[in-house]
């Protein structure tokens, strides 16, 4: 796949990038909560990757070399009010009325807010893990931590959002009999059988 | 009463076998709502733009 030259061309550069916008603008929403911003997040981060191609080593991971630089300017970048941005439900409701399945809607309403609730450490560990299914090892090299450090982020994550969960009651409460530790700790597995861990 | 106790896991794991999925599903698509999106045309536009703003170094080839 990779050929000797370690760099990719400009056009396929370009390509690649482009197929990963997607991507970068689901990253953003899960950081800003607010998808104006996401959106103005993931373009600069587009722009930056762009910028920064001449670094970039064909044959490895695209993605996860952007999600650092979007990572990167998301964080440093704390004038544009980017961090702490807490999750509006009304702007998560907004997001969601293309979803023709009112309860569908209102689960993921309430996951939505759950994760918003998160320190933004957690936050960005269970959805780079749990959502955007990235292995351990990927998501601790874009947040630059350890393995372990993920882990514990993502462990610490999902214990908060069953908790947030189980106390608003939206959009679970027919689901009395789940355990909902449980719930989370089989999908971590499944996380894990993806990402071919353990 | 081992034995109880592991018909009742077996029955209550069989129902939060769903429920986790359940959630799984909901936290990826949490994710996936957005990178289903359509791009935003401003996205490509400025990749477009950026392409031809560089320095006319347009002899790539090395």
């Amino acid at each position: 796949m990779t050929d000797n030259t370690e760099k990719l061309s400009d056009v396929d550069f370009k390509r690649e990038l482009a197929a990963l916008i997607p991507h970068l603008r689901a990253f953003a929403r899960s950081l800003c909560g607010d998808a104006t911003l996401a959106d103005d997040l993931a373009q600069d981060a587009m722009l930056k990757a762009w910028n920064a191609r001449a670094s970039f080593q064909a044959g490895t991971n695209m993605k996860a070399w952007a999600f650092t630089i979007l990572r990167n300017v998301f964080y440093s970048e704390k004038r544009r009010s980017w961090r702490r941005t807490p999750l509006d439900p009304e702007v998560a409701e907004a997001t969601l009325v293309s979803n023709s399945n009112p309860s569908d809607t209102l689960d993921l309403l309430a996951m939505r807010n759950a994760l918003g609730r998160l320190p933004i450490d957690q936050r960005e560990a269970l959805i780079l893990v749990g959502a955007g299914g990235l292995p351990y090892e990927e998501a601790a090299e874009i947040c630059g931590v350890a393995v372990g450090t993920i882990k514990s982020r993502v462990s610490r994550a999902r214990k908060a959002v069953v908790e947030i969960l189980e106390s608003n009651g939206a959009g679970y409460s027919d689901d009395s009999n789940m355990r909902a530790e449980d719930a989370f700790n089989d999908i971590m597995r499944q996380a894990d059988d993806i990402a071919g861990v353990g | 009463m081992e034995k109880n106790g592991r018909n009742n896991s077996v029955k209550s794991d069989l129902g939060s076998k769903r429920r986790t999925q359940r959630i799984g599903e909901q936290l990826r698509r949490v994710y996936d709502e957005v990178a289903q999106e359509d791009v935003p045309d401003e996205f490509l536009r400025l990749l477009e733009e950026a392409d031809k703003a560089r320095p006319s170094s347009t002899s790539d080839k090395s």
